[in-house]
């Protein structure tokens, strides 16, 4: 066995514990499963919804769709430097405040009535507000619970988290402190909707099996004889929290200006001091559905935002350390950006075949082989965490 | 009186302007999805040699100062960075892939931002 080949079968031991059964298919299009993990995960854990530099000084603000809980949210920097979530509603009689995506500005115009609240939420004024039997007090926005790690905004629907954020990153924390993220200054973005499942879209992701299919053209750099795969060299689970090595060709099919255009970007990453860190192969998957990879040319993460059993929208960011500041290192990010952007574009459509053949439920169980064990970790995952919201309930006496 | 429309220098690269010098990685994505193979290999074959002198070139002025003729440069540059792949690693498999390019839009980019 020569030492390529050693490294890529290792990690096999390192999901053996996730076992082999089958996965109920059910869980991947079935309407009512699909309510329990919203009620059970996705309303009461840490969902990613931005980076810091997105408000970049007091009085900046950016609002946040999220479709599984019917919710339009408001995240604020204010006046005193703090980012603060609320929900973009009007207490009056809930009207958005905002339609924007953004925006800078102290206060929020309800533009119904003219209710006007500051960047804390607090009511600050509303017309002839004496004829309402309500005090200023009692007007407040509903708060949200929010923080940020790694420059990563992320917020919270539970008034009272069972988890810090920070606990809920669990051992990953620290690894994703050295990662570009936590220092970008800038991002790109792409997004797509697609007629799938949340985890059949996420899924696709975590696996590797089907780089060598799906991306034959575009990931030719990935080909190598002693891994036709591309499979990772290593795994690691932490709660709900997972990683995987990728794996790094030895010798990789460039063609003539895909080198010249990835050797500036390189040369470019560093100088910004954001090659050569720990964990630039490094693949962190924060649950339920956030994922950021380490590679720092094309330093990217992935959400996955779920609407309903069979629908889902995913945002691409492509993060950046510094402005685009000659014309070289704009026409570097450029290709890297729409390299990326390629091999993408060939998910969406695999994922959107994925999700239609399950729909009739002739398909009764899918099948996750060793490799595609960090898919099976997430089944899991959501399994436990419904069942332990189901018992929550119970004890409430409450129906789940 | 002149058509020119990039720099001296570069004339070799004037009748891609038109089509290729677009504003906008939304609109140079939308551009590659519209084009011929012919279009994608002809602009390639031409460009590649001129790639790095056209970005020695404009390094030398920073970016908020570019004219039009070094700005339309820019565009068609930032263009090419979108056409390599197109042409270095899909070639006829460009066809199939651009069906879904439309499904996954750029929102947001960079070199869309004033310098």
């Amino acid at each position: 066995m020569n030492e390529q080949t050693k490294v890529y079968t290792s990690p096999e031991e390192k999901v053996a514990w996730l076992g082999t059964d089958p996965i109920p298919a059910k869980a991947y299009y079935d309407p009512e499963w699909f309510e329990l993990e919203r009620q059970a995960i996705f309303m009461r854990t840490w969902i990613e919804v931005g980076h810091v530099c997105e408000l970049p000084e007091p009085g900046t603000w950016i609002r946040r769709e999220l479709e599984f809980a019917n919710a339009s949210i408001l995240i604020v920097r204010g006046k005193d430097g703090q980012i603060r979530a609320f929900y973009n509603a009007c207490t009056h009689r809930g009207t958005q405040l905002v339609e924007e995506e953004s925006g800078k500005g102290a206060n929020f115009l309800c533009p119904y009535h003219f209710w006007n609240f500051g960047d804390d939420g607090r009511l600050i004024a509303a017309p002839d507000f004496e004829r309402f039997a309500l005090e200023k007090k009692d007007c407040k926005i509903p708060k949200v619970s929010v923080d940020t790690h790694a420059g990563l905004i992320f917020i919270n629907l539970d008034p009272n988290p069972r988890q810090t954020l920070l606990e809920h990153l669990g051992a990953y924390a620290e690894g994703m402190e050295k990662l570009p993220v936590a220092r970008a200054t800038h991002f790109a973005e792409y997004s797509y909707e697609i007629d799938a499942n949340w985890k059949i879209t996420y899924d696709n992701f975590q696996e590797n099996y089907h780089l060598r299919h799906v991306h034959g053209l575009t990931g030719i750099a990935t080909v190598h004889p002693d891994n036709l795969y591309g499979y990772p060299t290593d795994y690691t689970f932490d709660g709900n929290n997972r990683t995987q090595e990728i794996w790094s060709n030895p010798t990789p099919k460039i063609t003539p200006m895909q080198g010249y255009n990835f050797g500036l970007a390189a040369k470019f990453g560093m100088e910004e001091g954001v090659i050569g860190g720990p964990h630039d192969r490094t693949y962190f998957a924060i649950f339920p559905s956030f994922f950021i990879i380490g590679t720092p040319i094309q330093h990217f993460s992935h959400k996955v935002y779920p609407i309903s059993a069979t629908k889902s929208r995913g945002v691409f960011r492509v993060y950046w350390v510094g402005a685009d500041d000659s014309a070289s290192k704009r026409y570097a990010r450029e290709y890297s950006l729409a390299s990326i952007h390629d091999i993408h574009i060939e998910d969406v459509n695999i994922i959107r075949r994925a999700q239609k053949g399950l729909l009739s439920g002739a398909i009764k169980n899918i099948h996750f082989m060793t490799m595609e064990g960090l898919c099976r970790h997430l089944y899991q995952c959501v399994a436990k965490e419904i069942e332990a919201w189901q018992a929550e309930q119970a004890a409430k006496g409450e129906p789940a | 009186m002149s058509n020119q429309q990039l720099p001296d220098g570069f004339e070799v690269l004037e009748p891609f302007v038109d089509f290729w010098a677009v504003h906008g990685t939304a609109n140079r994505d939308a551009r590659r999805t519209e084009s011929t193979d012919a279009q994608r290999k002809a602009f390639y074959q031409i460009a590649k040699d001129h790639v790095p002198r056209a970005l020695e070139y404009l390094d030398q002025t920073p970016l908020g100062e570019l004219d039009a003729k070094q700005t339309n440069l820019m565009n068609l540059l930032l263009a090419f960075a979108h056409v390599v792949n197109a042409v270095e690693l899909l070639d006829k498999g460009e066809a199939k892939h651009a069906q879904f390019r439309a499904a996954m839009p750029f929102i947001r980019s960079t070199a869309d931002l004033p310098a």
